[in-house]
């Protein structure tokens, strides 16, 4: 037993911040950021929180599924920043939502959204859910550190959500895979206030090697690009759709470049959302979806990758939405309310 | 030769760049011909892939020709 997509959802805290903005405080500007990283702008939370976002974009997909939240029997979000260190994230939405089933995180920074896949994907072959959401949310304004502008005018919030139910067929082909490494990419967790801790104490800010994550992202995008093809014994340029972690325009040119693929296949958000970490390939999943840009019969290839430094990939066939959806092109990802 | 060789082979990997043109010597530095480090990476993943090596992650040349010397030095451990 495998899953298909029923729907999708996402949403962007209503403030958005200009590159202009970053430079009223950063030493930088619009030329600098675009260029190094082809983004323009990203929306930033300001009164939402992480639970609002999350449970706007779930609420989103699963309208478009004509699936109850009580139909539920799984939650999956992945997020490194979530509004609680316990319960989940995934806790709170399902609480929001008034879904009644096991509900969990998953903790695999810019891959999590595969991650979270994979995972929804082992309940549909043990015949455990017909209906599982998947959802990646994240809130890295709050992990920033807002004095250093190499890293700060990479990010911003949002979330993206799928619901998936029952099908005949998996996914063409799912991979993950971790190359251990802490220091490339960090966010040390919370300190506390423990009187009998004696070690270092940082702030819970992230860190970057930038030039080891920007040669990692190109990598591991080109290599799984050619393996997803070939286990579906296709070629890279047989894919209709590339999702793509939204890290740095010039980690999806760099790639593109290398695998000699069609850039208007390249799906990208990033001028207008930043780094989104996980949140990013459902987000622009939703995005193109809302667009009626995906076909049934289309081949939609996903690619997250970073801390961990881990890598998931995913190639679907994509199928009919659902039997319960007319028109798919609702409003795409508005503010949450 | 074969420094002169793997000098040209990077001349015209850095050539493929936005912005790159005229004359590179060994002097010639990063800075001057408008590379910045997200350039000089994909220069160096560039080279990776056609001498079959793996540069460090730490190298950070500045100029042509210490960029060529990374590179001259893995060749010949690799050989």
């Amino acid at each position: 037993m495998g899953f298909r997509v029923l729907g999708t959802g996402g949403c962007l805290p209503r403030r958005r911040v200009t590159n202009d903005e970053l430079s009223q405080f950063l030493d930088t500007s619009d030329e600098w950021i675009r260029q190094r990283t082809g983004i323009a702008a990203r929306h930033v939370c300001t009164t939402e929180t992480l639970d609002d976002l999350a449970t706007k974009a779930a609420s989103e997909a699963l309208r478009m599924a004509g699936v109850s939240p009580e139909d539920l029997d799984l939650v999956v979000c992945s997020t490194t920043s979530s509004d609680h260190l316990m319960p989940a994230e995934a806790s709170a939405v399902s609480e929001r939502l008034g879904a009644r089933c096991p509900s969990f995180d998953v903790s695999a920074a810019c891959a999590g959204f595969i991650f979270a896949l994979d995972a929804a994907d082992g309940w549909f072959a043990r015949g455990r859910a017909r209906y599982a959401l998947v959802i990646g949310a994240e809130r890295y304004s709050r992990i920033l550190d807002w004095n250093d502008r190499a890293t700060c005018v990479l990010f911003g919030d949002g979330a993206g959500a799928v619901v998936l139910g029952q099908a005949d067929e998996g996914p063409l082909s799912l991979r993950l895979s971790t190359r251990p490494e802490v220091a490339a990419l960090d966010v040390p967790g919370v300190t506390g206030n423990s009187p009998f801790y004696e070690g270092p104490q940082g702030p819970s800010v992230l860190s970057m090697k930038g030039r080891e994550v920007f040669k990692f992202g190109v990598t591991s995008v080109v290599r799984e690009i050619r393996a997803l093809a070939k286990e579906a014994g296709m070629q890279p340029t047989d894919i209709t759709h590339l999702v793509l972690h939204q890290a740095n325009g010039r980690i999806l040119d760099s790639a593109t470049n290398a695998l000699g693929l069609d850039p208007a296949r390249v799906e990208r958000t990033i001028q207008e959302t930043g780094n989104i970490s996980s949140a990013c390939i459902p987000f622009a999943l939703d995005r193109m979806v809302r667009q009626g840009r995906v076909h049934p019969g289309d081949t939609l290839a996903m690619v997250g990758f970073g801390a961990g430094l881990s890598v998931g990939s995913c190639l679907l066939r994509w199928d009919q939405l659902s039997a319960h959806v007319d028109d798919p092109q609702k409003p795409a990802a508005a503010p949450a309310d | 030769m074969a420094t002169e060789t793997t000098f040209d082979h990077i001349c015209e990997i850095l050539r493929d760049q936005d912005g790159v043109s005229g004359d590179l010597t060994p002097e010639t530095t990063f800075e001057e011909i408008g590379l910045d480090s997200l350039s000089i990476v994909e220069a160096v993943m560039a080279c990776e892939n056609d001498y079959d090596i793996e540069i460090d992650p730490d190298a950070n040349p500045k100029t042509v020709g210490e960029f060529v010397k990374i590179v001259d030095d893995l060749v010949a451990k690799k050989d």
